[in-house]
């Protein structure tokens, strides 16, 4: 039974309470639904497939001492022999950057020659014909670069490609009418069209920032081997294999050539060590929002306990008398079930609004993307029925008061 | 109306047992005006919470209005008190956070009674008592006579067939106490029952019939020379 | 009278167990969420050289013109080409300026047993250790006569000094450097400014300590390319020559200006410059400069992570939600105890006393709630590395400052929340609650 007007004439004879379990219910939500945000966003970003296999995949790096800079070109080659020749390795390749790695190259491109403005932002990879293979991405349409196609190049003076391979997203962003195999696109400044032989149904760009959110899955591969003394070793390993590959491929490596740097730290690493340091920071952070969340709302239920269960001792004798009149233990239960409803409901709209008010400034300050309007209505039923659950114990104690208690003196 | 035979009712701590009442009779027929008398502890407030369905009690039968409640169960009880019964404490027990009106109120919004017939017996109510424009009052604008006259007119509005009087005029001075008892005479004139527990001799001579407990039983009020004396010297006393 | 209040506060804290462990909990969490993250912004908004961060200054160029700056609100390029750094060095307009960049330097160790081995290492002018008041242990910075003859020569750090020297004095020995022979003219003092304001753009201001530095002019000649960031607005085309004079990005440059007016002479300077730029036919827009300090830098270049300032904002929502939450549990728990402060007043009590008596407990519960804080910062100082990079992560600390400033933010927090629960005990009437209801 609702009784909402003799209760909501109860409340204004305790504003101190009413106000502070409201405030309570406003601030957990504002908070509450911003830190959900937060870790959805960062989760969906965590989830994001890198179009790679990742499993037996080994990334090493590379930098070859005392060689210019520019012309270490036979000695990645002489490194790719001995990789390729390993028992436990199934295929490897001589990268730029590979999909989270944190670094890599970016670049404007466009269908149109003569177009001032690139028509889309992509990452752009450099490899052989075992890039594909290596990665294990999946060509959707087209094929693979021959190895007749592949060109050995300085990364300070790159040749323009005859032929590329694209992503999905790529090719869908350039031709959205679905036709981009067999079509060309220019790179960069470029007055020379490639032309696109290979989809691949999905390749990340190696960051995983706010910056590359809008261009995550544009990437392109061009058949270039490049001759810097720094390099990206990918090596796919037979199934079981890769627990030995990552002593023994660096072994290779320095056994080929001794002059060079494997960084000790983040040198040598299985791809799941590379997803887990490029998310550590995301996933660090929902743990934190997670916590923060959950702590939030323990202290708000205890709170709410606390605060319900004075009001039930400040009140037995009332509660006596309105048994006596009566009421039944249902009626008391729901008396402050609904008591905490409407506090609940007051807070919430204030709530609301602050959740929202707090995000737009979270915008304004932070990359952040706004709030949906969904995590403010999940946050508002979340908060009603926790409010209606810390008040379920000291109601059901408010119920068993027994109406003898009329009767009795303070 | 109100029948009780071979009641009893023990208070067990862990080391005694207490009877309150012990093999109580008492019989109460429709509109008879019952005092009921006694010294401190002798069961007398006992005896009315037990007759309100306040408590239970552990021994014996209690017939209200034809019904014997000792098998109902918190919900049933709650329902006759509500309906049957109305109750005007020593204490007032107004609710403080309530206004006037919405104290009137409390028991009809328990009975599910639709607005306008609940408004309707709150004015007549408050208007009974003469309290009619004190209605958006908080009881604590009230002199205490007027509270005990609102929490009479709480009782009354519901129509109750038994009225149910704790010491009503206990925390009353005398002019606010002669007020209150000449409502309470008013009401049962007009045809309701009321028993009355008071310790106050005087008010106790004003009833229809006196029931006097000692020790947890009724006692027979002409066995009891005591009480003609101290009834004879309040009459002396007081003016009227 | 303290001993008493404090006694009494003990015994009502008692009285009602799971109510103050509650406050406790409440009080200590939210002390601990805001202090971990504190810790961090502490860190990451540290300034790095505070004797001179109002006199080094980072000078901006317009290189690329309003079109490509478009994104970026009309700023400049964050770096330099390296025709502008040269040019800016040749003019020599500040008292001390430098250019420099990140360079990717590895260690060839005599003892053929050893792999070569990578530091961070920077190539830069000789004005740098000056200007950075960077501390030698033995030596010195190499001249400016050696800047200018592209010595072959190296200021090592005394980490590297430690690993390939044992710690001796090593000026005048060599060290391999990519395969190429450099003097040891000078081995650095531990030098670890945090952020790492000299090159933010390359580290996001977080970085292992310079242990191989280089003159400039030397990492030039021999090709050397940048470690860090390179950006092009357009196809810089082929080969290191192309390079080096195209519009491509890559050179940081610091300039040393003592006093305000040297820093307005050199947006002057900076101005001219471009406009000369424009005269030439190289800039097609007007002059566009900035000039930053070390803090505006940093703060221009959002040094402090996202991360450490959403945490510190919900930390502090947090924190204060806590107090409510203490506001209302301590104003139960008074109000609860509304007889006793009637027959208090009664037997005599002020209001002050009454004041005073609560006040004391809830500063109790305060510093209780602080100690569970501290404990709880403990963990949470531990389990920065979770949400923060390694470099960002270990800066982190529980020091004494942050010790004191957990349980003083906890007492004064929870004093403050009992200011208004407090009032409402004070305000009970003498003995009022004795009369029933």
């Amino acid at each position: 039974m609702l009784q909402i007007k003799p209760i909501l004439a109860a409340l204004k004879r305790h504003k101190a309470g009413t106000i502070l379990i409201a405030m309570q219910i406003a601030l957990t939500l504002a908070i509450v639904c911003n830190a959900i945000f937060i870790i959805h966003q960062r989760l969906e970003r965590v989830q994001r497939p890198t179009g790679m296999v990742e499993s037996d995949l080994l990334a090493i790096q590379s930098r070859f001492v005392g060689t210019q800079e520019t012309q270490a070109g036979p000695l990645v080659k002489a490194d790719l022999v001995a990789l390729r020749q390993l028992p436990g390795v199934q295929d490897a390749v001589a990268m730029n950057s590979y999909p989270l790695r944190g670094g890599g190259w970016s670049t404007g491109v466009r269908t149109d020659v003569d177009a001032k403005n690139s028509k889309a932002h992509t990452t752009q990879y450099f490899g052989d014909e075992h890039a594909l293979g290596t990665m294990a991405l999946k060509l959707i349409a087209g094929r693979n670069f021959r190895s007749d196609e592949i060109v050995e190049a300085d990364p300070q003076a790159l040749p323009d490609p005859a032929v590329i391979i694209v992503s999905k997203a790529l090719a869908d962003k350039m031709y959205p009418d679905g036709s981009a195999l067999g079509k060309t696109m220019y790179i960069g400044d470029s007055k020379t069209p490639s032309t696109i032989i290979g989809i691949v149904e999905r390749l990340q760009v190696p960051w995983n920032g706010t910056w590359s959110d809008s261009f995550y899955e544009n990437s392109l591969i061009q058949p270039v081997q490049l001759t810097s003394a720094f390099t990206n070793y990918l090596i796919r390993a037979k199934p079981g294999q890769l627990a030995d590959l990552v002593k023994a491929a660096p072994a290779a490596l320095v056994k080929t050539n001794r002059m060079r740097v494997i960084p000790s730290e983040r040198g040598v690493r299985t791809f799941a060590e590379v997803r887990e340091y490029a998310y550590k920071g995301d996933r660090g952070m929902a743990i934190l929002m997670g916590v923060v969340c959950l702590v939030l709302l323990g202290i708000t239920a205890a709170g709410i306990v606390g605060l319900t269960s004075f009001w039930v001792g400040q009140r037995r004798k009332q509660i006596g008398v309105r048994r006596a009149l009566g009421a039944t233990k249902r009626d008391i239960l729901s008396y402050f079930l609904t008591e905490n409803l409407l506090i609940g409901v007051a807070g919430v709209v204030i709530g609301a609004l602050l959740a929202v008010g707090m995000n737009l400034w979270l915008v304004t300050q932070f990359e952040m993307a706004r709030l949906s309007v969904t995590y403010v209505l999940i946050g508002v039923v979340a908060l009603l029925g926790l409010g209606q659950g810390a008040t379920l114990a000291p109601a059901m104690r408010a119920s068993r008061v027994s109406p003898v208690e009329a009767t009795r003196s303070v | 109306m109100l029948k009780m035979t071979h009641l009893s009712k023990v208070y067990r701590t862990e080391v005694v047992e207490t009877y309150a009442l012990r093999d109580f009779n008492i019989n109460v027929n429709e509109g008879e005006f019952v005092a009921v008398t006694g010294p401190s502890g002798s069961g007398k407030t006992t005896f009315l919470t037990i007759a309100g369905l306040l408590e239970t009690f552990t021994g014996g039968q209690y017939h209200l209005d034809g019904v014997e409640v000792s098998n109902l169960n918190d919900n049933e009880r709650s329902k006759i008190r509500n309906e049957k019964i109305g109750f005007i404490f020593q204490a007032f027990n107004l609710i403080p956070d309530l206004n006037v009106f919405d104290n009137v109120e409390v028991p009809l919004r328990y009975r599910g009674m639709k607005a306008p017939e609940r408004k309707e017996r709150i004015m007549n109510a408050l208007e009974r008592v003469g309290l009619a424009s004190r209605a958006k009052h908080y009881p604590a604008e009230l002199s205490g006579g007027q509270q005990q006259r609102v929490a009479i007119a709480r009782a009354l509005a519901g129509s109750p067939r038994l009225l149910l009087a704790d010491e009503p005029t206990g925390n009353l001075d005398t002019q606010m106490a002669r007020g209150v008892m000449e409502l309470l005479e008013e009401i049962h004139r007009e045809g309701a029952t009321i028993v009355m527990v008071t310790h106050d001799p005087e008010l106790a001579a004003r009833a229809q019939r006196n029931v006097h407990i000692i020790d947890g039983q009724v006692v027979d009020l002409a066995e009891d020379p005591r009480f003609h004396q101290a009834v004879h010297a309040a009459r002396a006393n007081s003016p009227a | 009278m303290f001993a008493y209040y404090l006694q009494l506060g003990l015994r009502s804290l008692r009285k009602n167990p799971l109510l103050t462990l509650l406050m406790v909990l409440a009080i200590g969490c939210g002390v601990a969420a805001s202090m971990t993250t504190y810790s961090v912004f502490r860190a990451t908004s540290n300034n790095p050289i505070p004797q001179k961060s109002s006199q080094l200054y980072v000078p901006q160029i317009d290189n690329w013109g309003p079109e490509s700056n478009e994104d970026n609100k009309g700023e400049p390029p964050n770096a330099m080409t390296y025709t502008d750094a040269i040019n800016l060095m040749r003019d020599k307009r500040a008292s001390h300026q430098t250019a420099l960049f990140p360079a990717a330097m590895s260690i060839v160790p005599t003892d053929p047993s050893m792999l070569p081995f990578r530091e961070t290492s920077y190539a830069w002018y000789a004005d740098a250790f000056g200007m950075f008041d960077i501390p030698f242990l033995y030596g010195h910075a190499w001249t400016s006569g050696e800047d200018d003859s592209h010595a072959a020569v190296a200021v090592i750090g005394k980490t590297l000094n430690d690993k390939l020297f044992n710690g001796t004095n090593s000026v005048g020995k060599n060290i391999n450097l990519n395969g190429r022979d450099y003097r040891i003219v000078g081995v650095t003092e531990k030098w670890n400014p945090e952020p790492v304001f000299y090159d933010v753009i390359n580290t996001n201001g977080f970085d292992d300590p310079i242990q191989v530095f280089i003159p400039f002019t030397r990492a030039v000649e021999l090709q050397t390319t940048t470690n860090g960031n390179n950006n092009c607005n357009h196809d810089p085309g082929k080969g290191w020559d192309a390079w080096i004079r195209s519009e491509c990005v890559w050179v940081g440059f610091w300039a040393e200006l003592p006093t305000k007016s040297e820093a307005g002479a050199y947006r002057q300077y900076l101005n001219g410059y471009s406009a000369e730029q424009q005269r030439s036919g190289r800039f097609r827009w007007a002059p566009n400069t900035r000039l930053r300090n070390v803090t505006e830098w940093l703060d221009y270049q959002k040094v402090v992570p996202q991360e450490a300032k959403v945490s510190l904002m919900v930390s502090l929502g947090f924190l204060l939600l806590c107090l409510v939450n203490t506001v209302g549990l301590l104003l139960a728990k008074f109000m609860r105890r509304s007889s006793e402060i009637g027959v208090r007043r009664a037997l005599g009590a002020t209001r002050k006393e009454i004041y005073i008596q609560f006040l004391i407990e809830a500063a109790a519960i305060g510093l209780a709630g602080g100690v569970v804080g501290l404990v709880l910062t403990g963990f949470g100082v531990m389990g920065v590395s979770l949400v923060f990079e390694p470099d960002i992560a270990k800066l982190a600390t529980l020091d004494v400052s942050l010790v004191l400033l957990t349980m003083l933010v906890a007492v004064l927090a929870t004093v403050l929340a009992a200011f208004y629960p407090t009032w409402r005990a004070a305000q009970v009437q003498p003995a009022w609650q004795l009369k029933s209801n």
